[in-house]
């Protein structure tokens, strides 16, 4: 009797030894993005974004005095490979905590993350359906804030009443194009046509040549990525002459960078290029920082703060829940770009401009306040 | 009826572009009777290669271009010496040979993800990418290149295989190789020049679609599988039907689009396909598919 209880005593001690080892081992998160494929452009944002805000946040002594580490996965815009990346994760790496991005991959992950109780934060995808889901959190507004806003500005202050629709075959197209019809009709406007595109195409030119056919004052992209610069250049080269548009997820290095989107009717979400963040991101990464890149690092710099939160109301223990109650009470977070307040659906809202995209920037003709 | 026209014309150069890889492929299936899938890769090596003589190493582009046909032909060559030919040696049977070459292009091709990976890498094209207006139908000055290219294949390949001794070796390998090998012919050699003489005419389609929208690493899969279509409806053994049949397959892929939502457009080739070899088996002109084998 006596020998069993030293064994008890000695392994509550080895116990206690472990957990006071872990209390000084490093936090560990994931972060799921488009690392390759037709949105490698916004990965390597949203990968640079959320290194720099780990480098920060380490350099100023760490979470609780923790090390923060994350763990890099890719989905290359495709869900099953999210579902993978997020099962080692929870799994293997045992976060508490993962960045997300893209629609499909995100609604893919999610029942993942809300069984095992690790919370998500997207900072990418818009696709409506993402608002209102258990432990995942959004630190962009849902498409249908931004998408109002264009359709209404374009029916409404552009005059331009008629639009074809080219639409990526995927969650956040389809969710954006459904949006857009309802907004677009509520202010006025007719959709005349729509063709599907897939998100790795590269010739689009038989949908283009249909929806030029069909007529429109306007041609609206519900697509991302480096698509949008094909469209745009081959709607040109096909002699489509009439206005394009599309939100913020359109403004890819690619579509800067594409003659046939001069002049594209766009919406955006706040982004300063001359915040220091942004110096650091072009310093370090030899490319110009855009949203997306302050999203990721914002969304690291959320964890944290949530993180910290979490440990001091649970003594030093760290888990999801802990972080889901944080977020929840906080729910006001400081960031580089200002105040960010979660609403009730779990999603951000932000003010949103409209502009002309020109010479690689939107000169911002709009700007419509978010009413929190 | 502005978008029929534009459809066509976009119809054509697509097709143009089939038939590029139509006629090589089926130079190659007709005199040796490999099913080269592995013909996709030498199709996609050639947009690389000619990627990497133009960004890489700095060539101008119609240099690189050629350079790129050349490698593309010699990579065509050594697949079939070195994999088919001592396979062959060794006698294995053609479906053997089939998997080697399926083998070849899967490994060829996540070789190149993985070294270039899977984006589109673009080109600079210069002029070539000028807009040109011909009435209501809008091409690139690419596309009108590329059209002229399949007519001068087309014309050398025939002229080669008709009044050079080496194409007339060819033909009757291709007709009757134990009648070939008895009056003294050398299969092996005659092998080894279809494939390079197979390569190098559909080298040109995957440099031409790498300088139209980016060199890809998976698209000679697609591409290898369409030529066989054509080579079937086009009818084995016949040039003009190579020709025909990868015209076709672009202008039922793009015309098709007129009615039928645009998501159906590559479901449409293979149906059309399917419904050709039970009504025509025969194809255009030239054999039965059922004596073709694999």
């Amino acid at each position: 009797m006596r020998r069993l209880r030293t064994v008890i005593v000695t392994l509550t001690l080895a116990a206690a030894g472990i957990a006071a080892a872990a209390d000084s081992a490093p936090i560990r998160i994931g972060a799921i993005l488009p690392l390759t494929g037709s949105g490698a452009s916004y990965g390597v944002w949203m990968k640079g974004g959320a290194e720099i805000a780990a480098e920060e946040i380490n350099a100023a002594g760490g979470i609780a005095g923790r090390k923060l580490e994350i763990v890099f996965d890719d989905h290359a815009a495709d869900a099953s490979k999210a579902v993978n990346a997020m099962r080692r994760l929870v799994e293997v790496e045992k976060v508490p905590f993962t960045l997300t991005s893209y629609s499909a991959p995100t609604l893919a992950i999610q029942p993942i993350g809300a069984q095992h109780h690790v919370v998500m934060m997207n900072g990418g995808g818009q696709s409506d359906n993402l608002a209102n889901k258990d432990y995942l959190y959004n630190n962009i507004p849902v498409v249908s804030n931004e998408v109002g806003v264009i359709a209404d500005w374009l029916a409404r202050d552009k005059k331009l009443r008629t639009a074809a629709l080219v639409t990526a075959n995927d969650e956040a197209g389809r969710n954006s194009a459904k949006t857009f019809r309802d907004k677009y009709a509520a202010a006025g406007g007719r959709v005349v046509a729509e063709e599907q595109v897939t998100l790795d195409g590269t010739d689009f030119r038989a949908q283009l040549a249909k929806l030029k056919a069909a007529g429109g004052e306007l041609l609206y992209i519900n697509s991302y990525g480096r698509n949008v610069a094909i469209i745009a250049d081959q709607a040109r080269e096909l002699g489509i002459t009439i206005p394009l548009a599309g939100t913020s997820w359109t403004l890819v290095p690619e579509t800067f960078k594409s003659p046939g989107a001069e002049g594209m009717l766009t919406t955006k979400l706040p982004f300063d290029p001359e915040l220091p963040f942004a110096k650091k991101f072009r310093a370090k990464y030899g490319v110009d920082a855009g949203f997306f890149a302050v999203q990721y690092y914002t969304g690291t710099k959320i964890f944290a703060r949530a993180a910290e939160e979490a440990m001091k109301k649970s003594g030093g223990r760290l888990d999801g829940d802990g972080v889901k109650q944080a977020i929840e009470s906080l729910k006001v977070f400081d960031t580089i770009s200002g105040k960010l307040v979660f609403q009730p659906n779990h999603a951000a809202l932000m003010d949103i401009e409209a502009g002309v995209l020109r010479g690689g920037k939107v000169q911002v003709e709009k700007v419509i306040k978010a009413s929190h | 009826m502005d978008l029929v026209l534009q459809l066509f014309a976009t119809g054509v150069v697509v097709g143009s572009l089939y038939a590029l890889c139509t006629l090589g492929w089926g130079l190659i299936y007709g005199t040796t009777l490999h099913f080269h899938v592995a013909h996709g890769a030498v199709f996609t090596l050639a947009a690389y290669y000619a990627y990497v003589g133009q960004k890489v190493v700095g060539l101008p582009l119609p240099v690189a271009a050629v350079a790129a046909v050349i490698l593309a032909a010699a990579s065509g060559l050594l697949i079939d010496r070195l994999l088919y030919q001592p396979l062959e040696r060794r006698g294995a049977v053609r479906t053997t040979l089939f998997i080697a070459s399926l083998g070849t292009l899967i490994l060829v091709e996540n070789t190149l993800a993985i070294v270039f990976t899977p984006d589109p890498l673009r080109m600079d094209i210069g002029i070539l990418q000028t807009s040109i207006r011909l009435g209501p139908v809008f091409l690139t000055a690419l596309h009108l290149l590329t059209v002229a290219l399949v007519i001068v294949a087309a014309a050398a390949l025939m002229l080669f295989l008709r009044h050079t001794r080496s194409g007339q070796a060819i033909r009757a390998v291709a007709s009757a190789p134990e009648m070939a090998r008895t009056v003294g012919v050398d299969l092996r050699r005659i092998h080894l020049l279809t494939y390079a003489i197979g390569s190098a005419i559909s080298a040109p389609a995957g440099i031409l679609v790498a300088m139209d929208v980016g060199a890809e690493p998976y698209r000679g899969t697609t591409f290898v599988l369409l030529a066989s279509v054509g080579v079937i409806m086009g009818g084995i053994g016949s040039i003009p039907g190579a020709l025909l049949g990868g015209l076709f397959l672009g202008l039922i892929e793009n015309l098709g689009v007129w009615k039928i939502p645009s998501e159906w457009q590559s479901a449409l080739s293979f149906g059309v396909f399917l419904l050709f070899i039970l009504v025509r088996p025969r194809g255009f002109f030239g054999r039965r598919v059922a004596s073709a084998e694999l």
